[in-house]
């Protein structure tokens, strides 16, 4: 499309842990995608596992892991910088895949309540057991893995329990690189503000009101930044939104700014894979059997259904007396005998990419 | 509860009874619609991100007791220390516990082992009489009859406690401890006596918003107010503490005027995106914080399913309950299901020829 128009990021606040922006040209689908992906799928540094030496504080130990792993953490550059578990070569943990911090406290002040903090947590220095990943640590900033906020004395440090005379409590914790989709402790967003047509031009929503919708229902900050709707104004109902309000807020394990980047990276990755994905598929088909399988997936109608063609007549499957007694049994159900009928049988299930080769192991071995 | 709060809507009882310094739920964001379908007949939607952060999260404590008893013949029980394998490990079994046959305070229980090793004297039924000799060596012999784990999950040991009972014997209790996050089927309820058990645990990224980016942690299906009439919400942003009730609490027009002030439609309906493809809801949406208590049935209690198992005695049917690992009854109404369906002779042969039949041996 040609007449499209450009893109725009209009950034109207920024700050240590939080930016404003609208976000201009694109669609909605993509807005959100953006808004998703913020949320749900950049990586960051959590305390994923506690090892308690001792405990001996009221919370119990889980409650007290708990508590650790949903601290932030400083993860600039996590992407980069530090490695899945998964992913890693080493056998249980190394300084390439992990971040190890301990905590050390015990009260021995009579008649107080001394507060164990986010700031009493160390990082640990690891040992090098390989060294093919110095590139790697070299992109990680000095400051990886700590607790957010603890070389700064203005921000209030995160309290994880109280305790009296005589109480300890000893941990060693291991933190791992992960994503928001597998525990909320890996979000790097405390909430993402999404707004589109704050005068509800496009009459996406029905107000509900008593009187008047406009004397009941108050407007949002950022419909300032666009025009009302006028009484007499016609309604286009090809409207489509075009002007985003966005509002990314962080825990501060990461930058507002790399939070957007690096989800518009992520964003892309996704992309990218699909596009793969979506590429590679005909050349299998083709290198599996021939022009059967996933073409005739999209041409046929849904395959159970129809009694498959007239060879055998057997890929129908199911309900059918027909393939019943005709002695194929329960590979009937499952395509069959003869290739062609496995070929309608793709059909039924081809519509999902990963599917169709499973289907055609099934076609050729029954 | 791991994480309890003060209800935000109180009443003056709540204070007389001080639950507001021992409160037992949470004021969790509500939303009122419909979602994906999995909120039909009372059911709840959650929200995986506020689990992960400890919504609903709670502690189940339970206590077992263990008596070591003393027998006529002078023997008693005792308590014997974990047996190690060749290498010096201790046994599955006994890996909770400690060389002096107690759980160690801290140690993850699982199912089939032990949290105390008790042991029974073989003779403890023999004769007072005889003499010493004899009593001293039997004295010796024991039983092992430990105390058993049984449960899906672990637990944990919280503590152990050492007494004597009012007869003179040794009492031991063990508390075993178990944090659980919400899962299907979990119990929550409302005031209002508006309960219902999570149908669906959905993502954050998926589930509706407002415009500040504040998604809900609970979905709630509307259907089931009207035949109730339940409803009950706090819809207090300021920060205070409000009187939620009709008779002489906080005024309902103040309450609106708070909402109004605060950008918010007075009714406390609110317009919602789609977390799915980000377009706003056609309708508005009540949503608002609303005190959720989760109630002590959950589903790691309850799920049973049987295969095959014990039979009772007499009868040689399978047994009852879940605590026997019973079987799961075909009805009346559920064989009537089966005999409309055409399957007739799949009860004769279930339930007559593969269950009733029994061969007997005359030799």
């Amino acid at each position: 499309m040609s007449t499209e128009k450009e893109p725009i990021v209009h950034i109207q606040e920024h700050s240590k842990d939080r930016v404003k922006f609208i976000l201009e040209n694109v669609d909605l689908a993509l807005a959100n995608s953006v808004r998703r992906v913020m949320m749900a799928d950049i990586p960051t540094v959590a305390i994923d596992m506690v090892e308690i030496e001792s405990n001996t504080t009221v919370l119990p130990d889980e409650f007290i892991a708990h508590r650790l792993g949903q601290i932030p953490l400083v993860s600039a550059n996590c992407d980069e910088g530090l490695r899945y578990t998964r992913d890693c070569n080493c056998m249980n943990g190394c300084k390439f895949c992990t971040v190890i911090l301990s905590l050390q406290v015990s009260c021995s002040e009579e008649g107080k309540t001394m507060m164990v903090t986010s700031n009493q947590l160390e990082v640990i220095p690891q040992q090098d057991l390989y060294d093919d990943g110095a590139e790697e640590m070299s992109k990680r900033p000095e400051n990886f893995g700590q607790p957010v906020g603890k070389d700064d004395a203005a921000a209030e440090p995160i309290l994880i329990c109280k305790m009296r005379k005589g109480m300890e409590l000893k941990a060693r914790c291991i933190a791992k690189k992960g994503i928001a989709k597998e525990h909320a402790k890996w979000s790097p967003c405390s909430a993402v503000g999404f707004e589109y047509d704050p005068h509800n031009r496009l009459r996406h929503t029905t107000y509900w009101f008593e009187d008047d919708v406009k004397s009941e229902w108050p407007l949002s900050e950022n419909a300032q930044l666009e025009e009302p709707v006028k009484e007499d104004e016609e309604f286009d109902y090809n409207a489509k939104p075009n002007k985003f309000y966005m509002d990314v807020e962080t825990d501060g394990s990461l930058g507002p700014q790399e939070v957007v980047l690096k989800g518009l990276q992520e964003l892309q990755t996704k992309l990218a894979n699909l596009i793969l994905g979506l590429k590679a598929e005909p050349e299998a088909d083709t290198t599996a059997h021939g022009e059967a399988g996933f073409g005739q997936a999209e041409a046929a109608p849904p395959g159970w259904a129809v009694p498959a063609g007239a060879a055998g007549a057997t890929g129908g499957g199911w309900g059918q007396n027909q393939a019943l007694t005709n002695g194929t049994g329960g590979g009937g159900a499952w395509g069959s005998t003869s290739p062609r009928a496995g070929g309608s049988g793709g059909g039924a299930w081809g519509g999902a990419a990963s599917h169709t080769r499973y289907w055609w192991r099934m076609g050729c071995w029954c | 509860m791991v994480y309890p709060q003060q209800p935000m809507v109180k009443t003056k009882t709540i204070e007389l009874i001080n639950y507001d310094k021992l409160p037992a739920g949470q004021n969790a964001t509500v939303a009122v619609m419909s979602y994906s379908g999995y909120d039909i007949e009372d059911a709840l939607v959650l929200n995986k991100s506020s689990i992960d952060r400890g919504f609903g999260r709670c502690q189940v404590v339970r206590k077992n007791t263990i008596q070591l008893k003393r027998y006529p013949n002078h023997t008693k029980d005792v308590i014997s220390g974990h047996r190690l394998d060749e290498n010096n490990n201790p046994i599955f079994p006994h890996k909770a516990i400690g060389s002096d046959g107690l759980g160690e305070v801290g140690m993850r229980i699982e199912n089939g082992q032990i949290f105390a090793n008790k042991c029974v004297p073989t003779n403890a039924g023999e004769s007072v009489l005889g003499n010493d000799a004899q009593n001293g060596e039997a004295r010796e012999s024991h039983r092992e009859t430990p105390a058993y784990y049984k449960g899906p999950e672990p637990s944990y040991v919280d503590q152990v406690m050492m007494s004597t009972s009012d007869n003179d014997q040794t009492l031991i209790k063990v508390l075993l401890r178990q944090t659980r996050r919400p899962e299907l089927g979990d119990k929550f309820s409302s005031r209002h006596g508006q309960k219902g058990v999570c149908g669906i645990i959905v993502q954050q990224e998926d589930l509706p918003f407002n415009d500040d980016g504040i998604s809900p942690d609970i979905i709630m299906n509307p259907h089931g107010f009207p035949s109730r009439m339940t409803v009950g919400k706090a819809g207090v942003l300021n920060g205070s503490l409000e009187y939620g009730t009709c008779f002489g609490g906080s005024k309902l027009e103040e309450m609106s005027q708070i909402l109004v002030d605060k950008g918010f439609s007075y009714s406390g309906k609110d317009m919602l995106y789609s977390g799915v493809n980000g377009e706003c809801l056609q309708a508005y949406i009540f949503f608002g914080p609303i005190y959720y208590q989760k109630l002590k049935h959950m589903v790691l209690d309850k799920m049973h399913a049987r295969a095959r198992g014990p039979r009772a005695v007499l009868t040689r049917q399978p047994t009852e309950g879940r605590s026997r690992d019973g079987g799961l009854r075909l009805g009346e109404m559920e064989r009537d299901c089966v005999i409309a369906y055409g399957a007739s002779q799949l009860l004769l042969e279930r339930l007559m020829i593969s269950s009733d039949a029994f061969e007997v041996d005359f030799n």
